[in-house]
């Protein structure tokens, strides 16, 4: 056995133990780990956290190696120069790639059905882990340490906060943790498996200001909650999959990927497609520009992207077997447009559920639709501040619903984030109206 | 093109810029250039990397890319290939508040540096 397999070997335990320790927060990707790692700041990938500016996305695309030099094709990183000997031949980071965020949330809810209208009661407690060895591997955890807490509502939830002032809402668990297989046989295709979001949206779930997430084209339920046994479908929830996805020239990205559903047999399938117009490739090379002369693409850039997904679930009987199946396809199309401090996004998608109440009599069949646009105003320093404003709407099984959400958030240093928002929704059951600060360090 | 030779005329003209490297005062966050070595136009070029590469980030970073000719957060060679590149980066982050002509100006100087860090 040559030294450096018997390395590799006794790494493995290692790396399984590292592997272990790296969990995740609710879906973050900038993360504290990868700023020690490159030895750089926040904003080299983010806006405020945990929105992703352009190389962000490119850094997140090319599964966790920093991208390569602007204007010039990625070279596979393969060097050990300046690493210390017996880390590179392990495979291992030289600092372990774990970080932390933690979030302390106020409600200010009028109508508060326990009349608590100031409510001090969720907080939670994110690891996240993420990087690659060697350039080849790439992975990310995201793992909720401790979150509790619903935030007092309108009505009454089926499960009320006990006396003790502990709701029972915490729920540590894995969100999502996946390994990369970064450009397979020295191809642009990378492997992707584990549990995550598919890829459909141009936005992870994390990828916003603010931590309402957004109905289009993301947090898209249609609901079968009622239904005991199961959660209701929606876009961005992790899922255990395994996905293709690759750059293509440059400014094209596919995915398209399987997943697998507990308590069933069939497998759900979707794809991704997004084009990249101006700015940054989705390599992170910066665009030619001309500097004695103007273009508006100088500092424009226009994303668009579509995404189907189509699979099914049912209610899980007591021996975990889904039942009652529901049948059901989504699909979407999406717009970013980016040019200098503001920001545009918009999205729709719809769908159809042939039995969203996995009724075991009359399945009645229901077309949803979803779509959201939020603007955003970046003012960057000295005053590092971004104001939005969302408009969303959502038709499905309950009737339709409106929400409009201004929004301001301010890191007074990068780690560091205060964030309001107002949520005015507009829902078949009533109107809503909800304050919500919110504290957030990441370390 | 045209540009380059002209700098590059300048510098080799310029008999007071004939030593090895560059003069750095200071460290760390203080980290400067001493300019007065420079031909009149670079001069004017730097007055402008002094005050307005500085928002973000310290000198530091581009002395440094300069010196060892490698970027060192990327990590990427540091050459007159690709200091427009890195210019145009900085220039397009939406609160660089950078106009064209400076970043224009400012990749001139990176250029000229370049050559002076070679001698
Ligand atoms: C708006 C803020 C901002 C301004 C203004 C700014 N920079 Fe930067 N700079 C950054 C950030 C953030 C990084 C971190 C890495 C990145 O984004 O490339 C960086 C990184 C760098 C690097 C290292 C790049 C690497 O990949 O290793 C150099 C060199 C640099 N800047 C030079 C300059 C010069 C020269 C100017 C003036 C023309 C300038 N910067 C102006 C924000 C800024």
């Amino acid at each position: 056995m040559s030294s450096r397999k018997s390395s590799l070997v006794l790494a493995l335990p290692l790396l399984a133990l590292t592997l272990l320790q790296l969990s995740l927060p609710k879906g973050a990707h900038a993360i504290p780990a990868f700023s020690r790692q490159f030895k750089t700041e926040c904003s080299t990938c983010h806006t405020i956290y945990p929105e992703l500016n352009e190389f962000g996305d490119a850094f997140l695309k090319n599964g966790y190696v920093y991208p390569g030099k602007p204007g010039e094709a990625v070279q596979p990183a393969d060097k050990k120069e300046g690493k210390i000997e017996g880390l590179w031949l392990s495979g291992l980071p030289e600092l372990l790639p774990v970080s932390f965020t933690g979030t302390l949330d106020v409600a200010y809810n009028n109508d508060a059905f326990d009349g608590n209208k100031v409510d001090l009661s969720t907080r939670s407690l994110r690891l996240q882990a993420g990087g690659a060895f060697r350039d080849v591997a790439g992975f990310f955890l995201t793992y909720n340490l401790y979150s509790q807490g619903t935030q007092t509502s309108a009505t009454a939830s089926s499960s009320p906060a006990s006396n003790a002032n502990t709701p029972p809402s915490n729920s540590p668990d894995i969100y999502e943790m996946y390994a990369i297989w970064r450009h397979a046989f020295g191809t642009p295709i990378n492997f992707r498996i584990g549990r995550m979001e598919p890829k459909l949206s141009l936005w992870k779930k994390s990828n916003r200001v603010i931590l309402t997430p957004s109905y289009a084209s993301t947090a898209y339920t249609v609901g079968s909650s009622f239904s005991q046994g199961s959660t209701p479908f929606s876009l961005d929830a992790p899922e255990d999959a395994l996905e293709v996805n690759a750059v293509l020239g440059n400014r094209v990205f596919l995915a398209g990927g399987v997943v697998d559903r507990n308590g069933q047999k069939n497998k759900d399938g979707y794809g991704h497609i997004s084009v990249k117009l101006g700015g940054t490739d989705f390599l992170g090379h910066e665009p030619e520009i001309d500097l004695e002369s103007d273009s508006v693409w100088d500092y424009l850039s226009l994303t668009l992207g579509g995404f189907g997904y189509a699979g099914s679930n049912g209610k899980f009987n007591d021996r975990g077997v889904a039942q009652f199946k529901n049948e059901f396809y989504r699909a979407g199309a999406e717009a970013d447009l980016l040019y200098k401090r503001f920001h545009l996004k918009g999205s729709g998608a719809f769908g159809r559920d042939d039995n969203p109440t996995f009724s075991s009599t009359a399945p009645t069949p229901i077309d949803s639709k979803a779509y959201a646009v939020e603007g955003e105003y970046m003012f960057g320093a000295p005053v590092n501040l971004i104001t939005l404003f969302r408009y969303e709407y959502q038709k499905d099984l309950n009737g339709r619903t409106r929400r409009y959400i201004p929004a301001v958030s301010y890191a007074p240093l990068q780690n560091t984030k205060v964030s309001l928002e107002y949520i005015f929704t507009d829902a078949p059951s009533g109107i809503q109206r909800l304050t919500l600060a919110s504290l957030a360090i990441s370390f | 093109m045209k540009k380059l030779l002209i700098t590059l005329l300048l510098v080799s003209l310029s008999a007071t810029a004939a030593h090895a490297g560059l003069k750095v005062i200071g460290k760390g966050d203080n980290m400067r250039l001493d300019p007065s070595n420079f031909p009149p136009q670079m001069k004017a070029n730097y007055e402008i990397v002094r005050v307005r590469c500085v928002k973000c980030h310290t000198l530091e970073r581009t002395i440094v890319a300069v010196q060892t000719g490698v970027a060192p957060i990327s990590g990427q060679p540091f050459d007159r290939n690709a200091t427009k590149a890195y210019g145009v980066k900085m220039l397009r982050k939406p609160d660089s508040n950078m106009s064209k002509p400076e970043v224009k100006a400012s990749v001139e100087l990176l250029n000229y540096l370049l050559s002076e860090a070679e001698r």
